[in-house]
């Protein structure tokens, strides 16, 4: 399938449509920023008060356009909170990990899915598309007995395992369409020329899909860095960022958490806009 | 010739092919099982299965000793007296142990003897720096009928042959320490009626204080039982938790289908800004529920966004509490906004890629007959994303079932509470992994039910002449 995202960015003139009429075209705009003002909006607001004084987060009323200090403040005062910094610390360790493995271990079942005819695939593809029905609570709690029972609870590690679980069946599925948009010709083609296999996948299919399996790489880590309910259930005292947030809610203030708030949003801002290109060769794909 | 060379080849090409794809998916079946097959059998059997359901009660002090009832876990025992056996299985800090000493003494008629005594009768008078005991006395033995002399054994057993018998107040020499696990002689009435005797580990007994009452705590041999799941349901959250999972569910799937295909509409529009649309309405897709959840506290909260926008416009005078314990609804529409920002996109992403597999030439077509634009929504649209719209039902319904970090960040998880909150209390606060796991599976129960009402009731023409 195309890249929808693709061809609007590259030439938008083209396939604009001529015949709409102006005034529809006037309320397209208005529902797309209203809606993206309900979107940018609260993340604004979190960031102003991630950047501004504890007292300024404590204050009332902030006004309608919250006028805000900027201050490094409350930043200062999160990262110095007890628990954060090795928090952020084994996030990081989990979300990589947890890409290194995953993208690992689906890189190759991705090639074959989409490369091979094989008796077998399909029940293959259907498994994979059932596994994502199953909620991850039910997976969390017998792995934390298994993990208990063979020493590995509470490590980063064994978090990384059931991450790489969970994001294993959409990864594989991600690179396995990023895979069928290269043609099998061109693959053809360079061997017809002389090359051997795996010459031809270096050298001609690797650079056309190494930006999609980033993408889904990314992914990947994003799943990893927010994923709260596993990390709660399988860490202890190597809590990553998102669980020991969760576990420090009732009992912290709010700059505490606004600033936390604001370190789990970081990562998937970044990467949503590394892989907005590749949205719906993501989940246009694995929807189908 | 060449033509038979030709096929020959290919065929060949074929046949070497074969098992290449199932190598190269082997990682990911062998990791999936693990890791996903596996829990997941594990945690329905935790649901059902009581491994610690019966204690067996055995005729003597050892485990090779023959069965002579089962106790359900729970039930009282009367504590008849004390043993102490060799210790099997693992070594638990709690473990209920005793001390025999291994002391070289001389008895009364002169001779020298080596046996083992329990610590009860050997009171230590010098240890080494380790705190190794290296000597001590034999203890008076008090009471009118008490044997005033302390026995010897050949084994730290009291089951063991006397070696010989020593007066109390002599001096010994230890040679040897053992540590033993005590057991318990009980007497209880079974499941059956019957009043039964015997023997069993003190680690599966909780003494109380007396010493001479206890409670079966915990046992070895496992049963199916429906224990946990009517636990599950008569838990004071259940009811609260199934019901507002469902009301959320119900209030959410129609605004959030809704927004997204106004959304989808304004991407497929192809207007000028589309990619920088794309993008901000994309980006809640990649944020945790917990972020968001904090996203939507600091906008409920007493002294948030909310209040001082209000309050600034003149509507307010005073903040209002928006997420405390009376304002239930408050909260379940804070959760409800929440979710609404936060899971929206994904059903976005899925209808724009449905609305651009609709040929463009439909839709001019009945542009060219005159069909406004809501009728071409309604009409054309609509009746073509259906296989969409199914997945994307299906996808959020699975989601919504498993909403638990923005119920906890906005309304504590007590006074709102969903099904998965409920897993993660029972787990994490009660430590209750088979009541938890009744919960997960009741998740998964109503995940499957749901995607397989979505399969039969929605299915589309267009669905079944693609498949």
């Amino acid at each position: 399938m195309t890249s929808v995202a693709d061809s609007i960015a590259t030439d938008p003139v083209v396939t604009e449509r001529k015949q709409r009429p102006t005034w529809g075209r006037i309320g397209t705009y208005v529902a797309g920023f209203a809606i993206g003002i309900w979107i940018l909006a609260p993340i604004y607001f979190l960031f102003s008060m991630a950047f501004t004084t504890q007292e300024e987060v404590r204050s009332y009323p902030k006004g309608v356009w919250p006028f805000i200090p900027f201050s490094t403040d409350t930043m200062r005062f999160f990262l110095e909170a007890d628990g954060v910094l090795s928090g952020l610390f084994n996030s990081v360790a989990v979300a990589v990990i947890t890409l290194v493995l995953s993208t690992a271990i689906a890189a190759p079942a991705g090639y074959a899915i989409s490369r091979y005819l094989f008796p077998g695939r399909d029940i293959f593809r259907l498994g994979i598309l059932a596994v994502r029905a199953f909620p991850i609570v039910v997976l969390s709690i017998p792995l934390a007995v298994l993990f208990i029972r063979t020493g590995m609870f509470d490590s980063v590690f064994s978090l990384a395992l059931m991450h790489t679980a969970l994001a294993l069946p959409t990864s594989i599925l991600i690179i396995a369409s990023v895979f069928a948009s290269v043609p099998y010709e061109l693959e053809e083609a360079g061997q017809v020329f002389g090359a051997s296999s795996w010459q031809s996948f270096r050298h001609i299919v690797l650079p056309l899909v190494i930006p999609g399996i980033a993408a889904s790489s990314v992914f990947t880590f994003v799943l990893s860095w927010n994923e709260v309910f596993a990390a709660s259930i399988l860490t202890l005292e190597n809590r990553t960022l998102p669980a020991l947030l969760l576990n420090q809610l009732s009992q912290s203030s709010d700059a505490y958490q606004f600033a936390g708030g604001f370190f789990l949003m970081v990562p998937s801002l970044i990467f949503m806009f590394f892989i907005r290109k590749y949205l719906f060769n993501m989940w246009g794909q694995v929807s189908k | 010739m060449r033509i038979t060379l030709l096929m020959a080849d290919i065929t060949r090409q074929k046949r070497k092919r074969n098992f290449t794809p199932y190598m190269l998916i082997a990682p990911a079946i062998l990791f999936l099982a693990a890791f996903f097959a596996y829990p997941m059998v594990q945690g329905l059997i935790l649901a059902v299965y009581d491994d610690e359901a019966n204690l067996p009660i055995l005729d003597e002090a050892s485990l090779a000793a023959d069965q002579v009832a089962k106790l359900p876990q729970g039930t009282s025992v009367d504590i008849l007296g004390q043993q102490g056996n060799t210790i099997e299985g693992e070594i638990t800090n709690d473990l209920l142990t005793e001390q025999w000493f291994r002391v070289t003494a001389t008895d009364p008629s002169g001779e020298t003897l080596d046996g083992w005594a329990p610590e009860t009768r050997i009171r230590i008078r010098s240890e080494a720096e380790d705190g190794t005991p290296l000597t001590g006395t034999v203890r008076a033995v008090l009471g009118a009928d008490a044997d005033p002399l302390t026995s010897l054994r050949a084994e730290p057993s009291e089951r063991a042959e006397v070696v010989g018998q020593v007066e109390a107040r002599e001096t010994v020499d230890i040679t040897g320490v053992a540590v033993l696990e005590v057991w318990f002689n009980v007497r209880a009435v079974d499941a059956g009626g019957s009043s039964v005797e015997g023997w069993a580990p003190s680690r599966f007994i909780r003494a109380f204080s007396s010493g001479e009452e206890g409670r079966v705590d915990r046992g070895t041999d496992g049963e199916f039982t429906t224990r946990f799941i009517s636990k599950m349901v008569d838990d004071r959250f259940f009811g609260p938790a199934w019901r507002t999972t469902l009301l959320l569910m119900a209030i959410i799937l129609p605004l959030q289908f809704m927004l997204a295909l106004v959304m989808a509409l304004v991407i497929h529009a192809r207007i000028k800004a589309t990619s920088m649309f794309l993008y901000v309405f994309s980006l809640p897709m990649g944020m945790s529920d917990l972020a968001v959840g904090i996203l939507f506290f600091s906008i409920f909260t007493g002294n948030g966004l909310l209040n001082s926008i209000l309050e600034g416009l003149g509507l307010i005078d005073d903040p209002k509490l928006f997420l405390s314990a009376d304002t239930r609804n408050w909260i379940i529409a804070a959760i409800v906004l929440a979710e609404l920002w936060r899971a929206t996109s994904i059903v976005m992403v899925i209808v724009v890629s449905g609305l651009q597999a609709i040929p463009d030439e439909t839709l001019e077509a009945a542009e060219l007959f005159g069909a406004s634009y809501w009728q071409r929504v309604r009409y054309i649209m609509l009746p073509l994303l259906k296989p969409s719209l199914q997945v994307a039902l299906i996808l959020r319904t699975i989601l919504a079932f498993q909403v638990f970090a923005v119920v906890i960040a906005l309304g504590g998880g007590e006074i709102v509470t969903v099904l998965a909150n409920e897993t993660y209390r029972q787990y994490f606060f009660l430590r209750d992994n088979n009541v938890a796991s009744a919960y997960a599976l009741f998740i998964l129960l109503l995940s499957l039910g749901s995607s397989f009402f979505y399969l039969r009731t929605v299915r589309s023409q267009g669905e079944l002449a693609k498949s």
